[in-house]
This record gives C-alpha cells, sequence and structure tokens, in this order.
C-alpha cells in the first residue's frame, strides 16, 4: 500500500492533488480520502483534474493488448521448421490392399502361361480360318441364303459364342441396311418427283407397289417361319430392286 | 336490216373457217417435224462396246457385218438432246445425263448397229429392249421399270437382263464359263437353249412356282422350298444360268 501525502484535516489544493493518485487507486486511508471527497466536492479544479486523472487511468487499462505480448519465437520458429519439412516430406499413406489381376503381377507359372499361349493361337487360327472362308464366299446373295443346316460345324460353335453372326442374325443387319438406304433414296425421288411427265410417276409407282406388295408378303411369311431361307433370300432381293428402283429414278 | 345481218354473220362464218383452217395447216407440218431424227455413224474396231443409258422409248441394237457402228434415233417431243461419245474404244450415250433436270422430255427410240463382236450395255428407264445377232464378251439389258427384253442369236460369255413388269426371252448359246443372269419382278421369262449346252441352274419363282425345264429336266434337277426353286445341272456343268421371277414364270425351251 502506497504512503499517502500527510493532509490537513482541511485540505488544501496541493495536498489533493499530491493524493489523486493514491486516491484514484483506492489505496488511500479512509480518512485521508474522506477530506479528499470533501474537498473535491467543493473545488472544481482539483475535480476536474480528478477527473482526468481518473479517464487516463481507465483507458490504460482497457487499451492494454494481449499482442504486446511478446511472442515466443523459439516456439514460433519450431512451427514454421515443422510446417516446411511436412511439404518437403509428406506423410506416406496408409498402404491399401491392392485387388484385380494385375496386383497378382505378372508371376505366371509356365503351365498358366502356356495354356494362355495356346488360347491365342486357337483364336487366331479361327479367326483366319474364318476370315479366309468370308473373303472367298463373300457375295450377300450367297451369305443371306445360307441356312443354319448349311453352316459348318465351326461356324455354328464361332456362332455360339458369338464370334461370328448366325444367318439370321446377318439377315436382320443387312435388311436395317438396306431399309436405311431406301430412306435415302426414297427422299431423293419425292424431291425429284414433280419433275417427271406422268407417264414415268405411273411405271414409277406401279413398280413400286408391286415391289411393296412382295415386301409385305415376304415379312409375313418370315413371321411365320424364321428359319424360311429361300423366303430371306427372296426378302433381301427384293429390298435390292426396290434400292435400285428408287436410285435410278432419282436421277432424271 | 335483217339481210345486213345476215350478210355480216355470214362473212364471220367464212372468216372464222379461214382462220380454223390456216390453223391446222400451219400446225400440221410442225406436229409431223416435230419428231426428229439424229444419225451418226462412227467406225469402231470388232471388239467396240456400246454403253446406252436411255430414259424412255424402244432401244434396238443389232449386230452387222461393220467395222462401224451407226446411231440412229427418233426422237419424240419435246426432243431429247443426245450428245454420243467416243472414249477409249467405248462408244456411250448418256440421256439420263445429258437431259438431267429438263423436266419433260419424250421419247428416244434407238436403232444402233454394232459389228458382231460388239458388247452392248443398255440400260432404260422405260421401253422395251432388243438385241440381236451380237456375240462379244458380253450383253447387259436393264430396265428399271416397264419393258420387254429380247435377246436373240446372242453368243457372248456373259449375259445379263433385269426388268420390272415385262417379259424377258433370250435364244442364244450358253458358253462355257459363261455366266447368265435374268431377272424380273412380273412377266415371263422363257429361255432358248441348245441342248448340248452345259450349266448349273438356279431357277427361282417364289409365286407363282412355275418353272418348267422342258427337255433340259433330268435327275440332277432338285426342286427346293415347295417348289419355289429348281436347281442343278446339265451336262457337265461348266457354267452356270441364275433365272429369278418374283411373281413370273420361268421356262427352258430347247434351241
Amino acid at each position: 500500500m502506497k504512503e499517502p501525502a500527510p493532509v490537513d484535516p482541511k485540505m488544501n489544493c496541493e495536498e489533493c492533488q499530491q493524493n489523486i493518485s493514491v486516491f484514484l487507486d483506492g489505496e488511500l486511508d479512509e480518512v485521508v480520502a474522506t477530506a479528499m471527497r470533501s474537498h473535491l466536492i467543493l473545488c472544481s479544479p482539483c475535480a476536474k483534474l480528478c477527473e482526468d486523472f481518473s479517464v487516463i487511468l481507465e483507458s490504460c487499462r482497457e487499451g492494454v493488448p494481449s499482442e504486446i505480448v511478446p511472442p515466443n519465437s523459439q516456439a514460433l520458429w519450431c512451427r514454421i521448421n515443422n510446417l516446411i519439412e511436412s511439404e518437403i516430406k509428406p506423410e506416406p499413406l496408409p498402404e491399401e490392399p491392392r485387388q484385380g489381376f494385375l496386383s497378382r503381377g505378372w508371376s505366371l507359372t509356365f503351365s498358366q502361361a502356356s495354356a494362355g499361349v495356346l488360347a491365342v493361337a486357337l483364336i487366331s487360327s479361327l479367326l483366319t480360318v474364318v476370315g479366309i472362308r468370308n473373303y472367298f464366299e463373300p457375295t450377300g446373295e450367297d451369305f443371306t441364303s445360307r441356312s443354319d443346316a448349311s453352316q459348318t460345324t465351326l461356324e455354328k460353335l464361332l456362332s455360339k459364342i458369338g464370334v461370328v453372326e448366325t444367318p439370321q442374325e446377318a439377315r436382320e443387319r443387312r435388311m436395317k441396311e438396306q431399309q436405311a438406304t431406301i430412306a435415302y433414296w426414297t427422299q431423293r425421288v419425292q424431291e425429284r418427283r414433280d419433275r417427271w411427265d406422268g407417264r414415268m410417276r405411273d411405271a414409277f409407282d406401279r413398280n413400286l407397289n408391286l415391289i411393296d406388295e412382295s415386301l409385305n408378303e415376304y415379312t409375313i411369311m418370315l413371321q411365320a417361319n424364321p428359319d424360311d431361307d429361300l423366303t430371306g433370300e427372296m426378302m433381301d432381293a427384293v429390298l435390292n430392286d426396290k434400292m435400285d428402283l428408287l436410285r435410278e429414278f432419282s436421277d432424271l | 336490216m335483217a339481210l345486213v345481218l345476215k350478210n355480216r354473220f355470214c362473212s364471220f362464218t367464212a372468216k372464222t373457217t379461214i382462220l380454223l383452217l390456216s390453223v391446222v395447216f400451219l400446225f400440221a407440218p410442225y406436229d409431223m417435224a416435230a419428231q426428229k431424227r439424229f444419225s451418226k455413224t462412227y467406225s469402231a474396231g470388232r471388239e467396240v462396246r456400246l454403253k446406252l443409258y436411255n430414259r424412255s422409248g424402244t432401244v434396238t441394237v443389232e449386230g452387222w457385218n461393220r467395222p462401224e457402228v451407226q446411231v440412229q434415233a427418233y426422237l419424240e417431243a419435246p426432243t431429247a438432246a443426245v450428245n454420243p461419245q467416243v472414249l477409249d474404244g467405248v462408244i456411250l450415250i448418256n440421256m439420263v445425263k445429258d437431259n438431267y433436270d429438263r423436266g419433260e422430255v419424250g421419247n428416244v427410240n434407238f436403232t444402233i448397229r454394232v459389228p458382231h463382236d460388239a458388247s452392248v450395255d443398255i440400260e432404260t428407264k422405260i421401253g422395251n429392249l432388243n438385241v440381236s445377232s451380237v456375240r462379244g464378251t458380253f450383253v447387259r439389258a436393264k430396265i428399271s421399270s416397264d419393258g420387254d427384253i429380247t435377246l436373240t442369236n446372242i453368243n457372248a460369255r456373259l449375259v445379263t437382263a433385269e426388268n420390272g413388269i415385262g417379259n424377258i426371252f433370250f435364244d442364244g448359246d450358253i458358253q462355257t464359263n459363261g455366266a447368265y443372269r435374268f431377272t424380273s419382278m412380273r412377266g415371263d421369262i422363257n429361255l432358248r437353249v441348245p441342248f448340248n449346252s452345259s450349266f448349273k441352274l438356279i431357277a427361282t419363282a417364289p409365286s407363282t412356282r412355275s418353272i418348267n425345264l422342258g427337255s433340259f429336266a433330268n435327275s440332277n434337277m432338285r426342286s427346293f422350298g415347295d417348289g419355289r426353286r429348281v436347281t442343278g445341272q446339265f451336262g457337265d456343268g461348266s457354267s452356270s444360268i441364275t433365272v429369278m421371277n418374283q411373281r413370273g414364270s420361268i421356262a427352258f425351251l430347247r434351241r
């Protein structure tokens, strides 16, 4: 506790100003403090001075920032150093177990490697045989006219495993291609048709109707008996006739 | 007054009659002249090729014993353009290309004479095609829609005849290693060939099932698909004949 300045029971201004600081800290003797209060009530200059002191002290108490506390530079440098090292050498991730064929690596046994080579050779040979046969027998007529009965055992096997098409699949694929071509030429004919004379239009319509009539008949027959390869062949021929008719009249 | 009117009426009638007669006489020669004639002769080697693409009209090709090709065309109104070209031993007449985008074009009837050894390739959209006395490498006749094809006295290794609605008649030899193909949508296909011919046959008439082999029927011929197709061999089968008639008949005649 601070030692207060000696005061007179009737305190004057000088005595009051000497004790202001101790008074504001609350450390002044109660008797002296009472005398000061009496003086401050009666003396405006001293009261004003006391007030100023009080404001200054209050602002000092409130404005003390925590940052003013000097940082621990050693700890700060340690943190920065750790951060830099973590970026240069990332921590290894925990290793997950690998899955799938490749995870086993290429460490095949001799028997496995031999079986693989034999399988590749067998498939290559089969594909070569089929390719050669298709090369020497490429005509659409022969192909579409072929039936299940005329397929060789090898072809049937390949059809079953999906390597080659069955005759029905080949026919359906070919019909889709033909229909697409017919749609194209039909559009061309529609664009040109107005330029033809009446006789040309009549002849075209007559032949097209005849072809469509045959197509309808063959479609019904194939729906009733999808394995009727002769009807399939006729259907293919008539579709070709329709393509030809449309194409040949589109250049008029 | 009535007399004046009568005289005027008589005068008007006479003038009208004269005017009508004038029109008739003026346009009558025009109509006769509407069918124009085109004629040109080209010197040619023995194995010349004729390629003709016609729009409509009758085409007649005859073999003759001269090393030249004579092209005669009769053009109906509205007359088409005819512009034959000679390219590397090929005489090309393309009426389709030469008259493209011209709208209505009248019939063009061709009579063309070629050396006997010429090859003939003719097409038309509508109209009959006649080829006779030709023995070149190939004869091809195609009608896109309506028309008859008549091939007589033909001796070619490759023969193709194809039409839409119409008959096909072939009268000729079947050469060794030859290929003969006849297809029609509707009509009669009649083939007249020598009895000493040899060929493999595929004849298909799916609608009528009318396939008459005549003298060429033998035990080597077999019927398939409930009579819709006949296949087999006649002689040693050194050539091939393929006949398809979607809605008509097929008949073989002995020559």
